[in-house]
């Protein structure tokens, strides 16, 4: 069976809907929780997790270095649980880095614009005018945050396999339409797809284990080989290079790595200005 | 001794099927092989298989024509399709007309054994997929 993942524009309500799916399923459902054991298992703290998930990086919150960290440990967690199959997944960006998996089902649950804006607005009722304005900057906010961390604009319908406006639907009518879409032919689980998320969850292990030394790392993995990504200085190239080839040659499924270095411009022209 | 599987097995690259039907061979299937696909729809129409393998992308007539004329002749038939072009949306495609499985290559033979012995399963036919020797021609090496 497909598994599912939901995002939505008010969190609380994702995670209702996606527990309501799961049920009626027979799924595990995985949402934020997780994010504690993440916590442990990297010794950072859970609250800046949170944060990753909800902020983008700034001078005066959390660093594009600790934030580019904090969702690789995320996504590395989340995929693991989406390898085990029978899930809804919630809350966790997973429908920004699992495009392409054609057995998972991408839904987007659009919740009614004046409840979310009581939502935002601690529980006040404002007028319709700061209504508009509130969720404008809210979905500005949201393309920005998705841009940033993952090149894909979330706010986009084109990356969701269906979006559910809770306008018109209700909760019940939204859960027994993706019950009942899991069903299609189209998004059951193939040798392909199973091997592509296989791929992915290898990656972001391999991520995981490169990204404190190296922070732009990126990691793809087609079976056992892994083809991993980064910049360095002429100079620094060799020893890159060989820390990378061993680190991630220290996986037990990966047979071959095949670094590659990109020029790091920026600071060759700073070093060119001392 | 359980019967014979029956398998077609397409692909217009001569090499794929010079590589993979020894191997299906050695777990007891019986192995035609064509690469081309008019010959191909030819045999299917004579003769009904119990798993068809197919690439998806070839000259004049395509994968997801096969797989179609395949289900309209024989519903049971399991057809297994292998790209090196895959992607979601021909993967979604292919199985939402009825393809049992999607492979992308490069595959080993193994591989491919495995995804018939659960074809071979689900017809009711279960067979061995680890007879084959790994060291004898369609072996691990992969198929591209």
């Amino acid at each position: 069976m497909p598994v599912v993942t939901l995002s939505s524009d008010s969190h609380p309500l994702g995670r209702e809907i996606a527990v309501r799916a799961a049920t009626a399923l027979g799924y595990d459902c995985v949402d934020r929780e997780i994010l504690s054991a993440v916590a442990d298992r990297h010794d950072v703290p859970e609250t800046d997790l949170h944060k990753a998930l909800e902020e983008s990086p700034s001078p005066f919150g959390i660093s594009s270095k600790n934030h580019a960290r904090y969702l690789a440990y995320i996504e590395e967690a989340t995929l693991a649980v989406l390898l085990k199959d029978h899930v809804v997944c919630s809350g966790l960006a997973a429908h920004l880095y699992v495009r392409g998996i054609s057995h998972v089902l991408k839904i987007r649950i659009l919740a009614d614009p004046q409840k979310l804006a009581g939502e935002i607005s601690s529980g006040r009722t404002p007028s319709f005018e700061k209504v508009s304005a509130l969720l404008k900057r809210r979905e500005r906010f949201r393309r920005r945050w998705s841009l940033a961390a993952y090149r894909v604009d979330e706010t986009d319908p084109s990356v969701y396999d269906m979006v559910i406006s809770l306008t018109r639907i209700d909760p019940d009518e939204a859960v027994q339409t993706i019950v009942e879409t899991t069903g299609y032919r189209k998004f059951q689980p193939m040798t392909y797809s199973l091997k592509c998320l296989k791929d992915k969850a290898l990656a972001s292990r391999v991520r995981v284990a490169l990204i404190d030394r190296f922070p732009d790392v990126r990691v793809q993995a087609d079976g056992s080989s892994v083809v991993v990504q980064t910049k360095a200085l002429e100079r620094e190239k060799q020893k890159k290079t060989e820390v990378i080839k061993k680190l991630a040659g220290e996986f037990p499924e990966v047979a071959a790595v095949e670094v590659q270095i990109l020029p790091d411009i920026f600071r060759k022209a700073a070093e060119s200005f001392r | 001794m359980a019967e014979q599987l029956e398998i077609l097995l397409l692909d217009d690259e001569p090499i794929v099927g010079k590589r993979l039907k020894p191997a299906l061979t050695k777990i007891g299937c019986n192995v035609e092989v064509f690469e081309d696909p008019r010959q191909a729809l030819d045999r299917i129409h004579r003769k009904t298989f119990d798993i068809v393998v197919t690439d998806i992308r070839m000259d004049e007539i395509d994968g997801i024509e096969i797989l179609e004329h395949v289900l309209r002749k024989s519903p049971r038939t399991k057809v297994i399709m292998i790209t090196g072009y895959a992607m979601m949306e021909v993967a979604r495609e292919a199985m939402e007309k009825g393809a049992y499985d999607f492979i992308s290559k490069p595959f080993t033979p193994d591989d491919l054994r495995k995804v018939i012995a659960k074809a071979a399963r689900a017809l009711g036919s279960p067979i061995d997929s680890e007879t084959a020797d790994p060291a004898e021609p369609g072996g691990p090496a992969e198929t591209q």
